[in-house]
């Protein structure tokens, strides 16, 4: 008798000539949270992916309650008892909750949905785990967390005894995750078993029992949670020590490279989003924004792109008036910009990497000639970014899609830089990194600001923000709550600043309030 | 050079296989239905290809629809659905038999005349579409469907009314354009003109409109508009040139039609070619070298199943069979090659038609577990 209920024998999947895993041997046991930790593209979602059915390994086996089994495809894996919750959720967005989850189930003999009895039993589910869901309400109406709540659910409601969830914190809040983890610890609690994907350490510290960490697709390690440090994690993931410290170097330029002035815009719904923003950046400092998302964040980068226009104010970039130029205008006058969303935003991705690597120059005499691409010069300063940014790709022809989303913030880093910007406005550049590729883009960030760019740092990550800034900002509903000179930095005072209590103490509205 | 030539094959053998297929699995069918497949091929290819005659025939059908179906692959790859072609190639079309007619000019001016107001006729009726996307966001399906009737009715009153022939016996004609102006047989005792190398010129050129940075910019507004406001692009811009050269090339088509045809204006003139260019530009997944073999291969479909029809009897609607096969196929090739990669995070080189089959951009991600459970 053994409490292991899904072991993975020698796992190894190639893609092609890619190999995602390579030999990897994994015990799950029950009643357990088990964490799988590396950094991206180090081959966690490929590996449970498997387990799942939706890869077929290329060599190896899974063993289940000491059985081979072979998981051919997710329904099977369902039937015996494997559910998963993606990253990107698999619900009808106007059906109704119950609905959704009626709709994953074998129709074999409910000839009629039996909704009613489904939510009963989706309510009973709900009690169990502690989780607050209406089983009638529609999808669309529901938090992002609450979706998460859902697709767990609808994983037990089938009879999954085994879970596995593909980096659910990623979407959640703070809050949230605490209550993910108290629905996990609870079903962990009731004899389920959970696989927990991640690249968080401190998440999984706090709720794993086991950790196995993925280095490059193969296994490094199976620990305990409790006989493990972070220090020791990290040195797994990465395979070397991380510098989590930075030096900063003194501003000594008082050159104002940015200069904004009583900024003012509207967002996409027309309401006031920025209201009179005032900064100045200097040209070898890093000024960090802090503030909740939401708070005009997105809407000051628009605008110091020329991608959105402003409803009062005025924009200066190295003396010269920027008020009301084109995005074009700004890329030409220096004005580089890593944005939030690289998908949606930063790259092209059904393109090649050359191609991605001169988005923003094409049109200059540095890429072209007459009007016609110069695909020598492109290929040139293509293969020159991907070794100078240390890009992991199999060649510059290959499409952006394919590489890990760290190598494709190195590519738009590469080319922003390759630019020679006067500012660098890099909004969450760090966002869903791993830690490598995050310490590479922060010193980086550091490097440009030495050779005497402004650069502006938007970030929802605190940490970041006092790590390379040298002065913080905090917006608060597009109002500049204070700007902390490098001395005064503490996280307690952006804390307060963020949540719209100005200079630490409740402002006059609220005590009169 | 190498690349050039790697990138040629590889847009011509998809649609070869299609084709293939097709016609193997079009020969099932009439085996089912009792006629006899060899039978009826032999009909078929001899129609389009037995003689000087009909090779030349096979490819007076093609140019048209190869130009048409190249202003279409331009508007497709910026994800802009011009389905107007026939109203384009009509305009061109008027346009260009106006000048023609209206100009005492000596010839060796007007040809290259004509051949301008064709193209203008054309993009200024596509560029209608382009505008009105461009600053009231109208969906181009509809306004380019709607500026067709509108080019055929103005075709039809013209032809009956002001630009009418008047020693036509009432024929809903115009006058035929002067001799000089005609574009030369190629091929003596065919009607294979000189619009041929018209045709090859262009698909040069489309080939390297792609490797301009206008083709680029034309390129990056298809795949993602935000991500082209950010490299700084005027989408709003691009998506009018795109309409207009799209569009304009649909007059040329025209032009070449009249000019190396039928040397007047005639009713319905476009026959249906625009429709068919759609297709054909699929086919060839918007690659220019891809649209000459598939151009031909429906050029030569319809000719030789004319000749199939008569002589043997087979219905001319297993051409239309042949046709909606090989697109199924094409489609297939898409289908087959998101599941043999079960999930893999890369669409390879999918082309339009996996965009257009894909469904929204967040299951493309993860791909298809959705369609699993």
């Amino acid at each position: 008798m053994t409490d292991i209920v899904v072991t993975l024998k020698n796992i190894t999947k190639t893609f092609g000539t890619n190999v995602a895993n390579e030999n990897v041997t994994m015990n799950l046991k029950k009643g357990s949270i088990h964490g799988l930790l590396g950094e991206n593209g180090a081959g966690k979602t490929t590996l449970m992916n498997i387990l799942y059915g939706l890869y077929k390994p290329t060599t190896g086996e899974i063993l289940l309650n000491d059985q081979r089994v072979d998981i051919d495809n997710p329904s099977k894996a369902l039937n015996l008892g494997i559910g998963m919750v993606h990253q990107h959720f698999m619900l009808v967005r106007d059906f109704t909750v119950v609905e959704n989850i009626v709709l994953g189930q074998e129709t074999k003999k409910l000839r009629f949905l039996d909704l009613e009895s489904a939510a009963k039993k989706i309510e009973d589910l709900c009690k169990k785990y502690k989780m607050k869901i209406d089983p009638y309400a529609k999808i669309s109406q529901l938090s992002v967390g609450e979706q998460q709540r859902v697709e767990i659910l609808s994983a037990i409601y089938s009879g999954a005894n085994i879970l596995i969830l593909d980096e659910p914190t990623a979407v959640l809040t703070p809050q949230e995750v605490k209550e993910l983890f108290q629905i996990l610890r609870l079903m962990r609690d009731s004899g389920k078993s959970v696989i927990f994907i991640t690249h968080k350490l401190e998440e999984i510290l706090e709720i794993g029992d086991e950790i196995s960490v993925l280095r490059d697709g193969k296994l490094v390690d199976t620990v305990k949670t409790k006989k493990t440090t972070k220090q020791q994690l990290t040195n797994m993931m990465v395979g070397r020590d991380v510098l989590f410290q930075f030096s900063k170097a003194e501003v000594k330029s008082d050159k104002i490279t940015l200069k904004v002035e009583g900024l003012y815009c509207n967002n996409d719904k027309g309401l006031p989003a920025l209201q009179g923003i005032n900064l100045e950046i200097k040209n070898n400092e890093i000024l960090g924004i802090a503030g909740v998302d939401g708070n005009g964040q997105k809407e000051l980068c628009e605008i110091l792109t020329g991608l959105r226009s402003t409803t009062d104010g005025r924009i200066w970039v190295c003396e010269q008036e920027m008020s009301d130029k084109t995005p074009k205008q700004f890329i030409q006058d220096g004005v580089a910009h890593i944005p939030e969303d690289r998908h949606k935003t930063g790259l092209v991705m059904n393109f090649s990497v050359m191609k991605n690597c001169i988005l923003k120059e094409f049109d200059t005499g540095k890429f072209s000639k007459a009007g016609f691409l110069n695909f020598k010069a492109i290929r040139k300063a293509a293969e020159k970014i991907v070794k100078d940014y240390n890009v992991k790709t199999s060649s510059i022809e290959a499409k952006v899609r394919e590489l890990s989303g760290g190598n494709q913030q190195k590519i738009i880093l590469g080319r922003e830089i390759n630019c020679v910007p006067k500012v660098l406005i890099a909004n969450q550049p760090t966002r869903g990194l791993d830690i490598g590729a995050t310490e590479y883009v922060r010193q980086r960030l550091i490097k440009q600001k030495e050779q005497g760019v402004a650069v502006l740092l938007i970030s929802a990550d605190l940490e970041e923000l006092i790590q390379i800034s040298d002065r913080i900002a905090v917006i608060y509903e597009g109002k500049i709550m204070g700007i902390l000179e490098r001395e005064e930095i503490d996280i307690e005072t952006i804390g307060l600043l963020m949540a719209g209590v100005k200079g630490g103490l409740v402002s006059e509205e609220d005590i009169a309030g | 050079m190498k690349k050039i030539l790697q990138d040629s094959i590889k847009g011509i053998i998809p649609p070869l296989v299609a084709i293939l297929l097709a016609f193997l699995l079009g020969g099932l069918l009439m085996k089912i239905a009792g006629i006899n497949p060899i039978v009826a091929y032999t009909s078929l290819f001899k129609g389009a290809f037995g003689s000087n005659h009909r090779i030349a025939e096979t490819i007076v059908r093609a140019i048209p629809l190869i130009i048409l179906a190249l202003g279409i692959s331009i508007a497709f790859k910026a994800r802009i659905w011009n389905i107007g072609g026939d109203g384009q190639f009509t305009v061109g079309a008027i346009f260009a038999v106006f000048v023609a007619l209206t100009f005492p000019l000596p010839n060796a001016i007007l040809l290259p005349l004509t051949f301008i107001a064709a193209f203008i006729g054309g993009a200024c009726w596509g560029g209608i579409a382009g505008f009105v996307k461009a600053k009231f966001n109208a969906n181009e399906v509809i306004t380019t469907l709607m500026l067709n009737y509108i080019a055929f009715y103005l075709l039809e009153w013209l032809v009956k009314g002001p630009m009418m022939d008047s020693n036509g016996h009432g024929f809903p004609q115009s006058e035929l354009i002067n001799e000089g102006l005609r574009l030369p047989v190629l091929l003596q005792g065919t009607r294979l003109h000189l619009g041929l190398l018209v045709a090859v010129v262009l698909v040069i050129g489309v080939y390297m409109f792609w490797r301009s940075t206008l083709g680029f910019k034309t390129e990056i507004v298809g795949q993602n508009r935000e991500v082209a406001q950010y490299s700084g692009i005027k989408v709003n811009k691009i998506i009018v040139i795109t309409m207009f050269i799209s569009a304009g090339l649909a007059g040329l088509a025209g032009w070449n039609e009249m000019f190396g045809v039928h040397y007047r204006l005639l009713e319905n003139i476009s026959g249906g070619y625009g429709n068919l260019a759609i297709v054909v530009a699929l086919l060839a997944d918007l690659n220019p070298l891809g649209i000459v073999v598939s151009g031909f291969f429906f050029a030569a479909l319809v000719t030789g199943g004319n000749t199939m029809q008569r002589m043997e009897g087979v219905p001319f609607a297993l051409v239309d069979v042949i046709q909606g096969l090989a697109i199924i196929f094409v489609i297939s090739r898409v289908v087959y090659r998101r599941w043999r990669d079960n999930g893999a995070r890369t669409n390879n080189d999918n082309g339009i038609l996996g965009k257009l089959v894909s469904r929204s951009g967040k299951n493309e991600r993860t791909n298809s577990p959705a369609s699993n459970r």
